[in-house]
């Protein structure tokens, strides 16, 4: 997926050049770390740098905030550039080495504003927990097989192969498109948490489908057969 | 919000059973991501890291951010001063 995104200047942000000469990667660790002038000025284009990227983030989904202005935008910006350094000055000495440490910074950055904006686009929408009706609720796995319709027979295996918990989940997250890390605030839980619901719940169903027919031992649906 | 006996889309469909193993963690997918980003930068077509790919397929924040993430360091070389373009590992 990603390679072929090797589009350099597809981007707005792509026009953007920075105006801060990073330290080398060695450097911004014992600059950082070191109490004085060094660090302050480190702090600082680190900042500067996060901010950057946190911009890019926001600028990339702005299609979610609609009705929100440039000026909002920017403060969505730097207020996730400000959460994101200090998450970041709390993981330093997580820091290995093995991508550069301005690389390793961004994605801080990114992580915190893709969140804000996500919970800024929900921030006035209810979020339903419902539990999924399948629409033959007479249709059995093998009607559902023999019908071929693979929509069918995954309806069915929503309801026979998965806990309320997973199938609420499942549907909330991949069907109504509510973003997990949204979801996780309001049930109080963690994205990573949900991931592995979600992962669960996805071998179950892949379990009852291949059960029923509908999927092969490694196949996703989509593959070519 | 989820009103009865809506069909599943394809889409919909192709992201439930979609497969995500191997097993990789929201977590660990953020500690692989810079060093992801920058190995498919360096080598666009080799097929890095497998299960990061997996779960990016899998998980569409990680993917967002993975993608904004390859996006703006292909856009925005920050390299040391005489420092190496090539990922380190």
């Amino acid at each position: 997926m990603i390679p072929a995104s090797h589009r350099e200047g597809s981007h707005a942000e792509a026009e953007v050049t920075s105006t801060v000469p990073p330290p080398a990667q060695v450097d911004w660790l014992s600059a950082l770390r070191l109490p004085g002038p060094e660090q302050d000025a480190a702090l600082r284009n680190l900042h500067e740098l996060m901010l950057k990227a946190a911009r890019h983030q926001v600028w990339r989904m702005r299609g979610m905030l609609h009705g929100h202005g440039a000026d909002f935008l920017d403060e969505l910006a730097n207020s996730a550039a400000d959460e994101a350094l200090v998450t970041l000055l709390g993981k330093l000495d997580s820091f290995e080495g093995r991508s550069r440490f301005t690389t390793w910074a961004y994605k801080f950055a990114i992580l915190q504003a893709a969140t804000e904006v996500r919970r800024q686009a929900w921030a006035n929408r209810e979020v339903h927990l419902e539990d999924w009706d399948r629409a033959d609720p007479g249709a059995s796995p093998e009607e559902a097989a023999e019908a071929g319709d693979l929509a069918a027979a995954v309806t069915v295996a929503l309801h026979e192969a998965l806990t309320p918990y997973q199938r609420k989940i499942a549907v909330a997250l991949l069907v109504d498109g509510v973003p997990i890390d949204v979801l996780a605030e309001r049930l109080g839980t963690t994205r990573g948490a949900l991931y592995k619901a979600l992962h669960e719940a996805r071998g179950r169903l892949r379990d009852s489908l291949r059960t029923t027919g509908h999927l092969g031992h490694d196949a996703n649906v989509g593959d070519p057969r | 919000m989820t009103p009865p006996e809506r069909p599943l889309s394809p889409r919909a469909v192709q992201l439930l059973t979609l497969s995500t193993e191997p097993w990789l963690s929201c977590d660990d997918c953020f500690s692989l991501m810079d060093v992801y980003v920058e190995r498919v930068l360096a080598t666009p077509r080799a097929a890095a890291m497998p299960q990061m790919r997996v779960h990016l397929a899998g998980c569409q924040a990680c993917a967002e951010e993975a993608q904004s993430l390859f996006d703006f360091v292909a856009s925005n070389p920050v390299d040391p001063p005489g420092g190496s373009t090539a990922p380190i590992g």
